[in-house]
């Protein structure tokens, strides 16, 4: 069964990382850029990104994100630079289309953002096992019950494709097209995706029952399997992470920046 | 007011919400598979807000969106999280409303999710996209209004209709459907009013 969670334990040095130091790094990234608002300030934290990625090895895991974002940037980038509203300079035409400065540059601000959020949350993601950030959360006073809401989101949806795979292959197996005119598509998705529903509901019942056999509605106080020290490297991520927030704040506010 | 919201968090309803997440999920990889022009990605949520009311519904979509953005790195789902969460709102405030019972009142609820999506996503649009929802129909609207000089907040928000407001339509009536079919022993672990009467 396939994870939809990207973690993968390489053993590099930011998978050791406590999960709450890459989330100071991962909002550091996020608020440096878009409080000094420069775009060199955006490239320089994508580019600390890339070189955090590569140092762990996996800068090609990170790639199929980024690819996934490309349409959309690109979109922004043609209407923004066509069609907005401030548009004055001809930066260059294609025929009898003109590009705009003033859009192409709302336009790098609006796709450097996100590739740069993309890839702080690339770090976070690809190194860090969602029932580890769960189990660091709830230590931290976060409610066990959505702590289980989260973990069990992971089992849940490999297990709901397998039986997804069953019901494709049996609908097929009695004449069903998947294939063919938008008409015919719209009227497979109704029989392929009621059976997989009714059965996911109706498994809730027994869940809920298993649950409560084992006590999960209790309102003792729950102990941890494993635990994860803060280690040096943490410290000094955490520290740098929150400094460069406050110096870009302090520089923004006697305009330096 | 104070039953429109009323909430249990017994078990039942909390096991209700990753089953939620996961049939969102199922729908959007349909909705890939059959190459359909729409997201369908909040049949779990609406049906999390019939079952479970209200406070449920928000609760499945924001999680959804929170879990896919911090798991997947899909993170353009995160923003979207408040959209999903008011979605989940008014789909439960009118099956509460009474507004599940029959298809042409469903559609109503349709409707009425439909708009709280526009209304919270066209702001997220402008802000993180300049007015694009990535969708290429409404995007199509959306270049057509900019080219007619119309101003971006009106753009942005004819982008959003064209797209959400269909999908909400389909959605709610393909979870319709699955409503009424339904055991009654299932949706009867869920409901907020029952009260348990002793014997003795």
């Amino acid at each position: 069964m396939k994870s939809i969670s990207l973690y993968t334990n390489n053993g590099s040095w930011l998978t050791k990382l406590h999960p709450f130091s890459k989330i100071f790094y991962l909002v550091a990234a996020i608020a440096v850029p878009l409080i000094s608002g420069h775009l060199p300030v955006f490239l320089g934290v994508i580019l600390l990104s890339i070189l955090l990625l590569k140092s762990a090895g996996l800068v090609h895991k990170a790639f199929p994100l980024l690819a996934f974002s490309f349409t959309i940037i690109l979109t922004v980038v043609i209407i923004q630079g066509i069609f907005n509203q401030k548009n004055m300079t001809v930066l260059f035409s294609l025929g009898p289309i003109h590009f705009y400065k003033e859009g192409l540059l709302y336009a790098a601000h609006i796709g450097l953002n996100i590739l740069n959020m993309l890839l702080s949350f690339a770090i976070l993601v690809l190194t860090t096992s969602p029932s580890e950030l769960v189990e660091e959360l709830e230590k931290k006073g976060f409610s066990p019950k959505f702590g289980y809401i989260i973990n069990s989101v992971f089992q849940i949806i490999p297990q709901m494709t397998g039986t997804m795979n069953t019901i494709s292959d049996a609908q097929r197996s009695r004449g069903m097209e998947t294939e063919g005119s938008l008409l015919t598509r719209a009227k497979a998705f109704l029989p392929l995706i009621s059976p997989v529903v009714m059965s996911a509901l109706t498994s809730t019942r027994e869940r809920a029952i298993a649950l409560e056999v084992r006590g999960f509605g209790g309102s003792a106080k729950k102990t941890y399997l494993y635990s994860h020290p803060y280690s040096k490297a943490d410290q000094v991520l955490k520290a740098l992470s929150i400094l460069a927030v406050v110096v870009t704040i302090v520089l923004r506010v006697v305009h330096v920046l | 007011m104070g039953k429109l919201f009323k909430t249990n968090f017994t078990t039942p309803v909390i096991v209700l919400i990753p089953a939620c997440i996961g049939i969102n999920y199922l729908g959007k990889l349909f909705a890939a598979v059959l190459k359909l022009p729409l997201w369908l990605d909040c049949i779990g949520t609406c049906i999390g807000a019939i079952l479970g009311g209200p406070i449920i519904g928000g609760i499945c979509g924001a999680a959804n969106n929170l879990i896919y953005g911090f798991t997947t790195g899909d993170n353009i789902t995160l923003v979207y999280a408040l959209t999903s969460f008011f979605i989940g709102i008014a789909v439960g405030v009118m099956a509460r409303l009474g507004y599940m019972k029959t298809l042409p009142k469903a559609m109503l609820t349709a409707c009425a999710g439909g708009f709280a999506a526009v209304l919270v996503s066209t702001p997220l649009n402008i802000i993180f996209w300049g007015g694009t929802t990535g969708n290429v129909w409404g995007d199509a609207v959306f270049a057509a209004t900019q080219a007619a000089k119309m101003p971006v907040f009106l753009g942005s928000l004819l982008d959003e209709i064209v797209v959400d407001v269909p999908d909400k339509i389909i959605t709610l009536a393909i979870v319709y459907f699955i409503i009424k079919g339904l055991p009654k022993k299932l949706t009867a672990l869920y409901d907020a009013s029952s009260d348990i009467q002793s014997l003795d």
